[in-house]
């Protein structure tokens, strides 16, 4: 414990510059004004923040609010030697444990014991997800701390994520001033093309501690008599493979994965290509025509949304497409009416 | 006399009579009950023989209408004003209103009787059953148990689908059937 406090307070006192040469010089302090949140940059403040969330061990409770429901939880993050493990408990009903094991997300409800394996090797934190390469943000969005307030009892400082464009959402993290840890994250959505007050979606904790240890917990085996159990599969395939072409990708926007797999409890494929731009995340769907699921109601000449996420299907020659993601209905739009068939050269 | 009046019905069931004809026997089974009743068994005689299924017509049915065409003429005579022959006009028109009705009554029993699938047949054990479970109270849902429209479902599983492989929100967001969801989007059961 003082060892983690000692480490991130000689970090920041480097990377805020008192230990730097010129301070030690005892340069001019009008020169040199002690704007501390200033001179430490929102980005590096985030590159503190991704390095404690994957090597600290931290328990509390923690609130999600989503679509206007709010799921309380208790979290626990236990790290020893560079392997991590995430763990939820939700406190309302429907009672579920939920661990994240590299890339591997377990998920067993207590009243049916039903455990559900779902594969997600793209993503590393319930909290909030960065790029390694923070750089990679940088022609797209503006990072910068913006004031200090307190979460949880906690001091904070507030980072502020705008984007430089219109076509994705701005959101602010408040970061605990002594371990960098995240205290809450909000998503904000855009009014007219200006960054909206009003929280699309956010997570915040309630109380939070950060321990030497915690104890890695084994996702329990599901009763042998009760047979159900999902496992999804994903195996991550190139993207060449894919059906379809998105040709038109708002500035920043890269592939992170892809798979073809069956879905709606059938065995008809879907190509799924997940895209991000570091922070924002967008799915394109292909998948046949299919009668059974009755397409022409599926099919809405508008972006419908849930929550933060909004979504836009169209039909493509005998295909359905559906771009999803959680960024602006203009965004989603953009990217489904820039998608064409692949010419496979049949 | 009674063999002629007979007579006079059944034509006018088989729409036989002329107009004039069809007048005074209507008008004479106002006051005749018998009459009426006798028009009412032919009308149901006539249905069983060519549908093999009876109608039971009210005995007092055409009195009713009789009795409604009384109490309610204005709606049947458009037009209508006192004069001081009003009386006189009241009770031509009311009778052409009766007749009216009932030929009307009896091309549309006619029709019914030359169209057996359109005509109503004693409920069956199932009507009953079917009658019975609509009538019978709804039982209060609440809205994560209300039943989805049949055509909102298959947008709602393919998105549920969708959400469940974009991001990992399913597993901390608040929705009460979220052990639902992520069944309905299982695939390969192992």
């Amino acid at each position: 414990m003082i060892v983690i406090k000692c480490f991130f307070l000689a970090s920041l006192f480097l990377s805020i510059g008192l230990l730097s040469p010129g301070t030690a010089l005892g340069k001019d302090p009008e020169l040199n004004p002690p704007k501390a949140i200033d001179i430490q940059s929102g980005k590096q403040f985030l590159l503190h923040m991704t390095q404690a969330m994957q090597t600290l061990n931290y328990q509390g409770t923690v609130a999600f609010l989503r679509n206007g429901k709010l799921e309380p939880m208790k979290y626990f993050h236990a790290a020893h030697n560079g392997v991590e493990q995430e763990r939820l408990l939700s406190l309302n009903s429907p009672l579920r444990e939920v661990i994240r094991d590299a890339g591997k997300v377990s998920c067993l409800y207590k009243v049916t014991q039903q455990l559900v394996v779902d594969h997600r090797p793209f993503e590393r934190s319930f909290l909030v997800d960065l790029p390694k390469n923070l750089d990679e943000l940088d022609a797209i969005y503006s990072i910068d701390v913006v004031g200090e307030e307190n979460i949880a009892m906690l001091p904070a400082y507030v980072i502020a994520i705008t984007p430089k464009d219109t076509l994705r959402y701005a959101r602010k993290i408040w970061l605990g001033k002594q371990q960098f840890l995240p205290l809450k994250v909000v998503v904000y959505g855009l009014a007219d093309g200006v960054i909206s007050d009003e929280a699309l979606e956010q997570m915040v904790f309630t109380d939070l501690e950060v321990t030497d240890t915690l104890p890695f917990v084994d996702v329990r085996k599901p009763d042998p008599g009760n047979p159900v159990q999902n496992i999804y599969k994903l195996q991550a395939q190139s993207s060449n493979q894919a059906g379809f072409i998105a040709s038109r990708l708002p500035q920043g926007f890269r592939e992170i994965f892809f798979t073809r797999r069956p879905m709606h409890n059938s065995e008809q494929p879907v190509d799924h290509l997940l895209l991000s731009d570091g922070l924002a995340s967008v799915s394109i769907y292909m998948e046949h025509k299919n009668s059974e699921i009755q397409p022409e109601s599926y099919i809405s000449k508008n972006v419908q949304s849930v929550g933060a996420v909004n979504f836009f299907s169209r039909t493509l020659g005998d295909f359905e497409l559906t771009v999803m993601g959680e960024v602006p209905a203009e965004t989603v739009k953009l990217i489904a009416e820039g998608i064409k068939l692949r010419d496979t050269g049949d | 006399m009674n063999k002629v009046l007979n007579k006079k019905i059944s034509q006018f069931l088989d729409d036989d009579l002329d107009c004039d004809e069809a007048l005074d026997l209507l008008q004479k089974m106002q006051w005749d009950a018998d009459a009426a009743n006798t028009l009412n068994r032919y009308e149901a005689i006539s249905h069983a023989l060519k549908t093999h299924e009876l109608v039971m017509i009210k005995s007092d049915f055409s009195a009713k209408i009789a009795e409604q065409i009384q109490q309610e003429p204005f709606y049947l005579l458009p037009g209508f004003s006192l004069s001081p022959h009003g009386p006189t006009v009241i009770s031509r028109h009311k009778l052409l209103a009766l007749a009216a009705s009932v030929a009307v009554i009896a091309v549309l029993a006619v029709r019914g009787i030359n169209n057996p699938a359109e005509h109503r047949s004693p409920p069956s054990a199932l009507q009953v059953a079917k009658l019975r479970s609509e009538q019978a109270p709804k039982p209060v849902l609440y809205a994560h148990q209300a039943v989805q429209p049949e055509e909102q479902y298959p947008l709602n599983k393919r998105i549920n689908d969708y959400l469940q492989a974009h991001n990992n929100s399913v597993y901390t967001n608040g929705e009460a059937d979220l052990a639902p969801l992520a069944s309905v989007t299982a695939y390969r059961q192992k």
